[in-house]
């Protein structure tokens, strides 16, 4: 089960807005990793933050609750939230527990990227 | 095709389930979409079955042709308390986003993941037995 562990990478990307790759099991432990992640580049200024899923393709509700806390605290500070490279399941499951309704999904990270630096340019 | 697991309450033995939802979900020709959302549903169950079963559980899979509809059968059995079904809180997203619960999301996963779901509980035994048909619904 050992390809199942959550790996995690972060980047700043521009000024405000940060990346977090997550490939992995997004369990408990995963939600926390990303959620650590989040915290980090939050105090960094970041206020936009793209986590990016490649690779992913299990998770959990419990795993899942602790994306919506991270959602919870952006919303909190006026940012926002965003999801790429999502399977049609983990999208079905955001759907469900409300994450879609508040956080913005694209396809790919390019088209991510694309679409929130126009937001930012407008 | 019938594959038994007997499982310890370890941290992610989920995901040895999870693999048995995917080796007989391949071999049944099941779309990769639907193996992950039977995979996800599987997990819920047994988290489940883990938080309120009080000791090892049970999971059954095996492969049906209900009315020449081929189906992957998941049953996941505990031996905690029981519950009513009927009664069972179910979430929504603008009953979380803001409250300090934001657990209790499993039956409504499963419920909405797969085909059919049928539970059965009582004092001793909850059985959670759902079916994904091999050609489902998006």
């Amino acid at each position: 089960m050992n390809e199942e562990r959550i790996k995690i990478s972060q980047d700043l990307l521009s000024d405000g807005f940060g990346l977090i790759a997550a490939s992995g099991y997004i369990n408990n432990e995963g939600g926390q990793a990303i959620a650590d992640a989040a915290n980090k580049l939050m105090d960094q200024g970041c206020k936009t933050l793209l986590i990016d899923l490649d690779g992913t393709r299990i998770i959990n509700s419990i795993g899942v609750s602790i994306l919506l806390e991270i959602l919870e605290k952006l919303m909190d500070e006026k940012g926002q939230l965003a999801f790429c490279n999502l399977t049609p399941t983990i999208s079905k499951t955001f759907e469900i527990m409300g994450l879609v309704q508040y956080a913005s999904v694209y396809s790919d990270r390019e088209a991510a990227q694309s679409a929130i630096a126009g937001d930012a340019s407008v | 095709m019938e594959v038994v697991l007997h499982l310890p309450v370890v941290p992610n033995v989920e995901l040895v389930a999870a693999k048995a939802v995917e080796a007989l979900g391949g071999a049944l020709g099941m779309h990769q979409t639907h193996v992950e959302a039977a995979s996800v549903a599987m997990v819920e169950a047994c988290l489940n079955a883990m938080e309120h079963g009080g000791g090892p559980f049970t999971v059954r899979l095996r492969s049906e042709n209900q009315e020449s509809r081929p189906c992957l059968v998941i049953e996941v059995e505990d031996h905690g308390e029981g519950f009513d079904p009927a009664t069972a809180p179910q979430n929504s997203a603008s009953r979380v986003l803001g409250s300090t619960m934001k657990r209790g999301w499993g039956l409504t996963l499963i419920r909405e993941l797969m085909d059919e779901v049928q539970i059965r509980s009582g004092p001793g035994m909850t059985q959670v037995s759902m079916r994904k048909y091999v050609e489902s619904a998006p």
